[in-house]
């Protein structure tokens, strides 16, 4: 073989599938998935199910209902997997687009326009059956964190957005705060957030 | 009615987090196929808000695991290959590198969907690797590189228009399924339910064609005995790809039995 110093590199190449941060892993496990992967749709859902299951709930506060938003994220990625694009996102990013988009869209045809109280946004969430593992804790430890170096309007724009599901004009309404300044502040929001994760 | 351009630039907060209506939603996804920077901008923000998503995980109950993916398995997925193409899923998805050849001869052509920008992205990655592979980067830049290239180079694979797939059966136990395309001279292959190997012994890809045998690096199985996407550099016409169980370390050609081949029509 004439290339036999090429090989390592390429093997290089080829076990970067293996390794890395957990996050590199879903995205194989996608692309994995898209080529109709049984096995690797079965690990996917064990690490992520969870994910999408916890930010139904929140949106939804509804246990029947975030469990079945959670079957229909699940089933959608099933069925979507080729359309994830990596260049346009990581894999955690993609999955909890659609789950977060799923469960706002039906919170907001359940909500009637009479029940929008500010009480439902700020509700606490019930943790005993928040998961325990230690990654999700160490998220959820470090999400608390940097949520709270944003200031309390950034920080109530991004929550009632995020974890209620209202639009900015709705968030504008609750806080009586003029649109234009709950988009801007919403902006840097999750500006500020992404730079104290880490995660562009 | 449609936004002006400057008053849906600062749509791209609230519609990171869904925070808009289904009209400004609409416009605002028209509007990010012209704008480079909002595109961006909304990736970067998602990164952030999955995170917040992340944050609130709730283990699900135990019955809805079986549920959830015996629907995802009764239901069909949209083929890798085609927008548009909605491939019915059957008995024979883990299918003979025969009946898949049929199937993906019968698909039918259609149009690129990578963007022009992504098309370059793609040549200039492949003169990356080039440089790569001749030795001409320091591995630091190697480094660098790795993860960027390997997500450009699967995207252009699954997403090229003479882009094939085979699933085949492995002969020692599991199944490979392999997207290839001579378009961009390159494969993605993965595995899953592989035999575990010894630790002296690997999974080692090989391409062969007319020329001779090169190896395409090694398939490292992870967890459960899955393992890939593995990306397969410089697929030649008539080159077959094939698995073989070699020392750990490689080998410079292949000592063992085939334990899968895929022989690609042309």
């Amino acid at each position: 073989m004439t290339d036999g110093g090429a090989r390592e590199d390429r093997d290089g190449l080829a076990a970067g599938a293996s390794s890395g941060q957990p996050g590199g892993r879903l995205d194989d496990l996608i692309t994995a998935v898209a080529l109709g992967d049984e096995r690797a749709y079965e690990v996917m859902y064990d690490q992520s199910a969870s994910w999408v299951l916890g930010a139904a709930l929140r949106v939804l506060r509804d246990p029947a209902q975030a469990e079945e938003v959670m079957q229909e994220v699940l089933l959608e990625v099933w069925r979507t997997a080729s359309r994830f694009d990596r260049s346009q996102g990581s894999g955690i990013s993609w999955l909890m687009t659609i789950a977060h988009r799923r469960a706002v869209d039906r919170v907001r045809s359940e909500r009637s326009h009479a029940s929008r109280e500010l009480r439902a946004a700020t509700a606490t969430i019930d943790y005993d059956d928040v998961i325990e593992a230690v990654q999700a804790s160490l998220d959820r430890e470090r999400v608390q964190r940097c949520l709270g170096s944003l200031t309390a309007l950034q920080r109530e724009c991004v929550g009632l957005a995020y974890y209620s599901g209202y639009t900015y004009r709705e968030v504008a309404e609750l806080l009586d705060v003029p649109s234009g300044t709950v988009k801007t502040r919403m902006r840097d929001g999750l500006i500020r957030l992404r730079d104290c994760l880490g995660v562009s | 009615m449609t936004m002006p351009d400057h008053e849906l630039h600062t749509l791209a907060g609230p519609y990171a987090m869904d925070a808009v209506t289904a009209a400004e939603r609409a416009s605002f996804t028209a509007h990010l196929a012209d704008c480079e920077q909002c595109r961006e901008d909304v990736r970067e923000m998602r990164e952030a808000t999955a995170r917040l998503g992340l944050a609130a995980a709730v283990r699900p109950r135990p019955e809805l695991r079986e549920q959830t993916i015996r629907a995802a398995y009764r239901t069909s997925q949209l083929g890798p290959f085609a927008a548009s193409e909605v491939e019915p899923r059957g008995e024979d998805t883990v299918a003979s590198p025969a009946a898949a050849a049929r199937r993906s001869r019968s698909r039918r052509p259609f149009p690129l969907r990578l963007p022009a920008a992504s098309v370059l992205a793609v040549a200039a990655v492949l003169v990356v690797v080039a440089a790569v592979l001749g030795g001409m980067m320091s591995s630091a830049m190697e480094q660098l590189h790795h993860s960027q290239q390997r997500d450009h180079m699967i995207a252009a694979v699954l997403n090229a228009p003479d882009a094939v797939m085979l699933t085949a059966r492995i002969s020692t136990g599991g199944t490979a399924t392999v997207v290839m395309s001579h378009r961009e001279r390159a494969a993605v292959l993965t595995a899953h339910g592989l035999a575990a190997l010894p630790s002296t012994e690997a999974y080692e890809i090989w391409l062969m064609g007319p020329t001779g045998q090169r190896s395409a690096g090694m398939l490292r199985p992870q967890s459960g005995g899955m393992a890939g996407p593995a990306i397969v550099i410089g697929l030649r016409t008539g080159d077959v790809i094939a698995l073989t169980v070699e020392p750990a370390s490689g080998s410079r050609t292949p000592t063992s039995v085939l334990v899968v081949v895929f022989r690609p029509r042309h």
